[in-house]
């Protein structure tokens, strides 16, 4: 059991970091949005394995099914850029430095302090094979009300804020914008300049006779 | 899974993905691609998280309480930044950070 | 069906195989069933759609291929197959070849928590309502990749109308599901259809109601208000008319699979069909007690199951056989309701559909949300909670007093918030007519 979620683990490893790789290297901007959802899928099987599962289900929902496709849309409206050819990293000796500090970062800062440091993991429960007693969903919404209420009431206050800045930042001014008519609109439009109808309807006007003709189909429409 | 694959080995995945974020968010010209970079270092961070908190304090919620806390951040930094992106590329006409100067002396 | 693999091998035949290989068999067979029955759903609402829309045009519908047109959508799986693939030259090609796989795995993902019947569900995961959506909302990327890839306007346009009318009423459809995850306190569905036996009233809120499985959540006002906006937003993710704009045919050609044809077309169809079933079927599973009905639950007290290991397999069959009716039996007739909409109503527009889930249901769905707490105060709550003045109630006077608020919240916010729902599209009417005049008095001039 224990080589099968090692290769798991593994196999997941492989997935998150490569499409990590990919994300940060590969030319067109689309791919790059598609290799970070699988990157996200990865981090949310990564989840799975560590018994999180509410978590992986919301890495689902909102990594994958709100940012990503965020991030996709913003693409799509910043479009023009996204074609071949175009040099997408930073040139010269800058792609270098940043090479340098990651790869430094992770070389001689994160690696040897998380090998060195000592964990202090708590040993498993004594008769290997029973299921450690694990928190869960009703206690994720239990802390969410009581101990973590007031992060909580503020991380709503931050998303609503959020919500309102970014429609404020990406909102284009009403007069601003190109209005194209369409025909009926145009239409319409004319037959009313031409005879301006009047503000209100009379009070005291007799009911329109019955016609002869039947209503055709368009007259319904209006 | 805490008795098969050690944390070390989580936390250097973490540290990977985190370091690669970063790179990704410096050496990017997009400024979509930066906002790319930024999403994998917090994802970094969250699996940091919910590690700590399977093989540490498994009996405590925690762990899984800041990886939302975080993913709610997120989504509001990607909604606020992508925002940003938009308008910029209305004035603008580009996203390449590079491009976008105006503050220079 | 782990139980019943492992009576037929280890009881019956004697073979005591271990436990793993036991339950690979049968993820097995849940799997091969399930991938079997998928594609012939979509095979048969396309016919039946196709029937029920004919009759309510006054024709016949498709009635040459077999015994009344029975053998149609095969034929049309056949033409399907035999089309040439084409991809654009201008494509991007992976992401083009992907894009149809990506939109058809999610489906087929969900039905792994949807319960067919008593003791009838692949997995029964603690979050698996939650599973479901955020399963769903995958979809939407494969549309905006297939958008993206064939570089054609056409599909861009239909791409963005669809993951833009799918991700905003995701929303009024978590949030209404919300209510009904209150009232219960469980995100597992087997859960929650366990929660729907009683008679009109929920066994779990009156104890001692006769078990006919009929205590549905939408004998409660919170379910009621909960299923009609949950089935809005269910048309519209299911791209429905009168929310089929992303694929809009006299504006926008096929939407997002202008580009595609051939098998991949195909799987696009697929995806769509087995999602509208899906999406009915977990209607019926949530608001409608799924398999619960009457008759199921007495069966099933005498089958085998984990809590009566020692009953007898007729039962097993009979209440399998009584509940999967049940479930079909509501899921075509939501099933029909979809058709039948589509039969009666036109296309809104793209403005209109963003107003009314944004500024309609979703504010509508908030409200519901505080009902549903008013009913879980009333009913659950005791003098630990802080809720004293219940406490001499018998539970029916409980129940009566809580539906009666709730029903009053309820229609109080539907009727204030569609007042002001209706003069703000009436104001905003006024004032497109208006920048209609300086545009067009601007130009003439």
């Amino acid at each position: 059991m224990a080589t099968v979620i090692q290769i798991i683990f593994g196999l997941i490893a492989a997935l998150i970091v490569g499409a990590a790789v990919m994300v940060v290297t590969v030319r067109n901007v689309i791919h790059a949005a598609l290799w970070l959802i699988a990157c996200f899928f990865g981090v949310g099987a990564l989840y799975l394995l560590l018994e999180a599962e509410f978590l992986a289900v919301v890495q689902v929902l909102v990594y994958v099914g709100a940012i990503s496709i965020l991030i996709l849309f913003a693409i799509m409206l910043t479009r023009q850029v996204t074609g071949e050819g175009v040099r997408q990293l930073v040139g010269g000796w800058r792609l270098w430095l940043t090479a340098a500090i990651s790869a430094l970062l992770f070389a001689v800062a994160i690696v040897p302090t998380v090998i060195s440091h000592s964990w202090n993991v708590p040993a498993p429960p004594a008769p290997p094979g029973t299921p450690e007693p694990l928190a869960g969903v009703a206690e994720l919404g239990r802390a969410f009300v009581y101990e973590f209420l007031l992060q909580f009431q503020v991380a709503g206050v931050l998303l609503t804020v959020a919500l309102i800045g970014a429609i404020v930042i990406a909102f284009e001014e009403r007069a601003r914008r190109r209005r194209v008519l369409t025909l009926a609109e145009e239409h319409e439009l004319r037959k009313r300049l031409a005879h301006p109808p009047p503000v209100e309807a009379p009070a005291g006007e007799p009911a329109p006779a019955p016609r002869a003709t039947p209503i055709s189909e368009g007259e319904v429409q209006q | 899974m805490t008795a098969a694959v050690p944390l070390e080995a989580v936390l250097v995945v973490a540290g990977a993905l985190f370091c690669i974020g970063l790179f990704g968010a410096l050496s990017r010209r997009n400024l979509v691609g930066v906002l790319m970079g930024i999403e994998l270092m917090l994802n970094a961070v969250n699996i940091n998280l919910v590690a700590f908190w399977r093989y540490l304090e498994p009996r405590f919620i925690s762990g899984q309480t800041f990886a939302i806390f975080i993913i709610c951040v997120a989504a509001a930094e990607a909604a606020v930044g992508l925002a940003m992106v938009i308008a910029i590329y209305r004035n603008w006409l580009t996203v390449n950070a590079d491009a976008v100067d105006s503050l220079r002396g | 069906m782990y139980d019943i693999v492992n009576g037929l091998i280890n009881t019956t035949f004697g073979w005591n195989w271990p436990g793993w290989v036991i339950a690979l068999i049968s993820h097995l067979l849940v799997t091969t069933l399930l991938f079997a029955i998928a594609p012939f759903q979509m095979l048969f609402l396309t016919y039946y759609e196709r029937r029920a829309i004919a009759r309510m045009q006054d024709r016949i519908g498709p009635n040459r291929v077999g015994p009344a047109g029975l053998l149609q959508p095969i034929a049309d799986g056949v033409k399907m197959f035999t089309k040439e693939d084409i991809v654009p030259a201008a494509a991007d090609r992976w992401v083009h070849f992907l894009a149809p796989c990506v939109v058809v795995a999610p489906t087929m993902l969900m039905f792994a928590v949807l319960p067919w019947g008593p003791g009838m569900v692949p997995v029964d995961l603690n979050v698996g309502l939650l599973f479901f959506f955020a399963i769903s909302s995958i979809s939407a990327v494969g549309l905006l990749m297939a958008g993206l890839a064939s570089s054609n306007k056409f599909a861009l346009l239909g791409a963005m109308r669809a993951v833009a009318q799918m991700v905003s009423y995701e929303i009024p459809a978590v949030l209404s599901l919300l209510a009904v995850v209150m009232l219960t306190g469980t995100l597992s569905i087997v859960q929650l259809i366990e929660a729907q036996a009683g008679l009109f009233i929920s066994s779990a809120d009156v104890p001692g109601v006769p078990d006919l499985g009929l205590g549905w959540f939408i004998f409660t006002p919170v379910g009621l208000l909960a299923f009609i906006v949950f089935f809005i937003a269910a048309l519209a993710e299911g791209e429905r008319t009168p929310f089929d704009i992303p694929e809009a045919d006299s504006e926008i050609v096929a939407g997002y699979m202008t580009e595609y044809s051939g098998m991949k077309f195909g799987l696009f169809y697929l995806a769509q069909y087995v999602l509208n079933f899906l999406l009915c079927a977990i209607a019926a599973v949530i608001f409608f007690g799924g398999w619960q009905g009457p008759g199921v639950g007495w069966l099933y007290d005498r089958a085998i199951s984990p809590a009566n290991p020692d009953g007898n397999w007729v039962f097993n069959l009979l209440a399998g056989f009584l509940g999967v009716f049940y479930l079909l039996a509501k899921t075509y007739a939501f099933f029909f309701v979809m058709v039948w909409l589509r039969g009666a109503f036109p296309r809104l527009r793209v403005d209109q559909l963003m107003d009314f889930g944004w500024k309609f249901l979703i504010p509508l769905t908030l409200v519901n949300i505080v009902s549903a707490a008013i009913w879980v105060a009333l009913l659950r709550w005791g003098p630990e909670q802080g809720i004293t003045f219940t406490q001499n109630w018998t539970p029916i006077l409980r129940w009566g007093v809580a539906f009666a608020v709730t029903l009053a919240v309820n229609i109080v916010a539907y009727i204030a918030l569609a007042r002001i729902f209706a003069a703000s599209q009436a104001e905003q009417g006024r004032i497109d007519l208006d920048e209609y005049r300086d545009t067009l008095t601007a130009t003439l001039r």
